[in-house]
């Protein structure tokens, strides 16, 4: 019988420096003096996970991208986030948001259209799944239409949202004194609420051999397990991290899911071949 | 399914009208009392449900929910679903490991006569799962989403189910969200406002009542923490947690008086390898009970997709999990033993207008065996033979008379038994002299082993009695280790 290969556990908390050391990332890509993060930009952002061992388990097992467009009115901005996340047996599910967020410091989104696709294993479509929804935020009342359907229901202040807070913590200031707190509608649907988001500090670290200087934030509240945003000197998101799960800056995140996809499909191919010859 | 595994079950089909003449399955299996209430004459004149669903957790520990007491919580989701049914506080896992209580919940029967002893076994072949036997005996769509493990913890390939999402191993918020869209789409687009059933779907199909299962990976995610946080950081982390860390149990220290099995369980979990400090167990309880908050607001989802697309009038909600957590009582983490902390799970039913509402059921002791007979009941149709539990349907809607029964909890390989009476708990384990008995009423704890006291050893026997006469009407599966321990041949 083959002996079961012995796996360490890792034991500590995930930091950038430890992603590094388990093979998620090879190097940050720190941004240039001219980042704006008010501005247009891109950031796409690779979901790596960890099982809690050093050997096996852990995988990128999807992505989400973020796109910026700033507008003419100073209140307001867009964000088109497009989040990709692949399951056993290369089920996909494909989420696309575009939001109306207004310029304050957790980007609340006020409007938005999302919509949930999936595609099976052999990468159809599975029409009877998707979902979408328009959503308008207007006082204390979200408006939702979703399936034929209209709905009302109210919501206190200004909720924020997870894809919002990525864009948010690049506006914010390396302040220890500040801290912020408010609710979060997760995927622009759960609300969470009590959330807590606040600088830490300046961390200086060795990755890879190389010296770099990492700011973070920390995000405590209801239903979620901690976040820590890392960002550069220039404000750019880095990576954030809660517990188990690592979004990781990285320009060929799409690339690498797609390949991912193919990679499961096919074992899940081989996996149903082998049981039709056994059967 | 394979040939093989199709000609038994088609035998096993044929087989039970022939059972049926021999008497119930409950006069022949249940113990000593049995549940008057239940009669196929009052069967046929029951209402059903036009859909079910069953919400299954991974590793929640009974006392999770917020409108059940528990302090360190939200739950807004569990909260309403509790206050529209029936919550056991009774209620027991057949054998607190993922696989076997699952394939219990599955078909009624217990981990050692399915043959799922231990994690990644397949059921039996000659016993129908819950989905098979629904398609082959009711008009419902079968449909599941999320974790199945049995063999396969993620599987697009379930026997008698069409699979809508198979979800991921180890990180919730990327399985159990896509589980819960996924549930939430399905609910959307066959709801009554849809002009049409989508391309490729018959409007019969369409119209059809379901079952579907949306089985949810959290609180499971603590396995991967507690890997994350072996090594005491002697400082916290988020120093702002300070003040609202959790407090320890109060069997945090206990009657170290154990069978070895159990001493080993604890040795080799993650906590005693880093030999936490107290603060380090605190953090690890504030963490569970986000993952906690974090599976509620899925289950939200679904429940508010029944709400928003008018199924909740004629739905069966059940909710349960497959097996507690450790949550520091004892100095356990995670499960595997047969303490009430691992061994209890939330059970939870609600059919507005059918099933009690807002009624904590502290008395009926219930099991995971009990799900299967249940939604039979509820569906007007047979069980499969040799059921082991009982339906629950006298209790849920208030016409139970009597109910006289014990539990029995499987565990470690088909190595402990848990043997829970109205009042008492024994354990024990195969080749070890230290067993435990526990006064449930005054102990419920677990604090004190009473299986040493002279005081207590007619009810010590009476225990032992009862194990003896449960074990000797199972049929045990060929490939379970230990059997004859439990005087059978495996």
């Amino acid at each position: 019988m083959a002996k079961k290969k012995k796996r360490t556990v890792v034991g500590s908390p995930l930091t950038p420096g430890l992603l590094r050391e388990l093979g998620a990332i090879r190097e940050f890509v720190f941004a240039s003096e001219d980042f704006k993060p008010g501005g247009n930009w891109v950031n796409t952002y690779r979901i790596w996970t960890c099982h809690g061992y050093r050997e096996s388990g852990n995988y990128n097992v999807g992505f989400v991208r973020i796109e910026r467009a700033a507008s003419k009115s100073k209140e307001e901005f867009m964000l088109i986030v497009q989040q990709q996340v692949v399951q056993v047996d290369g089920i996909l599910n494909v989420i696309d948001a575009q939001m109306i967020c207004l310029n304050d410091q957790l980007a609340s989104p006020i409007e938005w259209h999302l919509s949930s696709r999936f595609a099976n294993p052999d990468g159809r479509a599975v029409s009877e799944l998707g979902t979408e929804e328009t959503v308008l935020i207007k006082g204390n009342v979200m408006s939702v239409k979703a399936g034929g359907r209209s709905f009302k229901q109210k919501v206190a202040g200004r909720p924020s949202c997870d894809w919002c807070l990525f864009e948010a913590v690049q506006r914010l200031k390396f302040d220890k004194k500040s801290s912020l707190a408010f609710d979060i509608l997760e995927g622009l649907s759960l609300l969470k609420e009590g959330q807590h988001l606040s600088y830490r500090g300046v961390y200086p670290m060795k990755i890879g051999g190389k010296e770099a200087r990492l700011h973070r934030f920390d995000q405590i509240g209801e239903g979620v397990l901690p976040y820590e945003y890392w960002l550069d000197d220039n404000h750019r998101l880095l990576a954030a991290i809660s517990m188990h799960k690592a979004y990781i800056l990285d320009e060929r995140a799409e690339k690498a899911i797609r390949q991912r996809t193919e990679q499961v499909r096919k074992s899940y191919e081989r996996i149903r071949s082998a049981r039709r010859k056994k059967s | 399914m394979n040939k093989e595994s199709k000609t038994k079950l088609r035998r096993h089909i044929n087989r039970r009208e022939f059972i049926k003449l021999g008497g119930s399955a409950l006069a022949v299996l249940g113990s000593s009392v049995s549940c008057k209430s239940v009669s196929a004459a009052k069967q046929s004149r029951k209402l059903k449900p036009k859909n079910i669903l069953l919400i299954i957790t991974d590793q929640q520990h009974i006392d999770t929910i917020a409108a059940g007491g528990c302090r360190h919580v939200r739950t807004p989701a569990l909260d309403r679903l509790k206050s529209r049914g029936v919550s056991f506080t009774e209620s027991y896992s057949t054998n607190p490991v993922c696989s076997p209580a699952r394939s219990s919940i599955f078909t009624g029967r217990t981990s050692s006569e399915t043959g799922v002893h231990v994690n990644n076994l397949p059921i039996r072949s000659d016993i129908p799962n819950l989905g098979q036997w629904f398609s082959q005996e009711t008009k419902y769509e079968t449909v599941y989403a999320g974790k199945w493990h049995i063999p396969r913890s993620f599987t697009n390939d379930i026997p008698g189910f069409k699979v809508i999402n198979t979800g991921i191993g180890g990180f919730g918020y990327l399985c159990d969200t896509v589980t819960s869209r996924a549930c939430e789409g399905y609910l959307r687009n066959r709801s009554q406002s849809s002009p049409a059933p989508p391309k490729g779907w018959s409007r019969r199909g369409w119209a059809r009542p379901f079952l579907m299962v949306a089985s949810f990976l959290q609180p499971h995610d603590i396995c991967e923490w507690l890997r994350l946080n072996t090594k005491d950081p002697v400082q916290l982390r988020y120093k702002e947690l300070a003040g609202e860390l959790p407090e320890l149990p109060d069997n945090f220290q206990f009657d170290r008086n154990e069978p070895e099995m159990v001493k080993r369980t604890r040795q080799a979990r993650d906590a005693a390898q880093g030999n936490w400090s107290k603060q380090q167990w605190r953090y690890y309880l504030w963490s569970y009970y986000r993952h906690i908050e974090f599976v509620d607001a899925e289950i939200g989802r679904v429940l508010q997709a029944l709400e928003d697309f008018g199924y909740a009038k004629n739905t069966l909600v059940l909710l349960t999990a497959d097996h507690g957590e450790g949550t520091g009582h004892h100095q356990m983490v995670r499960k595997n033993t047969l303490y009430d902390e691992s061994a209890k799970v939330p059970l939870i039913f609600s059919w507005p207008g059918h099933v009690a509402e807002d009624r904590t059921d502290t008395t009926h002791l219930v099991s995971g065996l009990d799900i299967m007979p249940t939604l039979c009941d509820y569906a007007g149709i047979k069980s499969p033979k040799n059921m082991r539990g009982w339906s629950l349907r006298s209790i849920l809607e208030g016409t139970a008379l009597s109910w006289g029964r014990t539990v029995v909890t499987e565990v470690s390989s088909n190595r402990g038994r848990m043997v829970r009476t109205p009042r008492y708990k024994y354990i024990t384990y195969k080749d070890d002299l230290v067993e435990q008995l526990f006064d449930m009423r005054d102990d419920g704890g677990e604090t004190k082993n009473l299986a040493t006291s002279s005081k207590y050893a007619s009810t010590l026997t009476e225990h032992r009695r009862m194990l003896r006469d449960w074990e000797s009407r199972l049929d045990v599966a060929p490939n379970v280790p230990n059997a004859e321990s439990w005087g059978r041949k495996g």
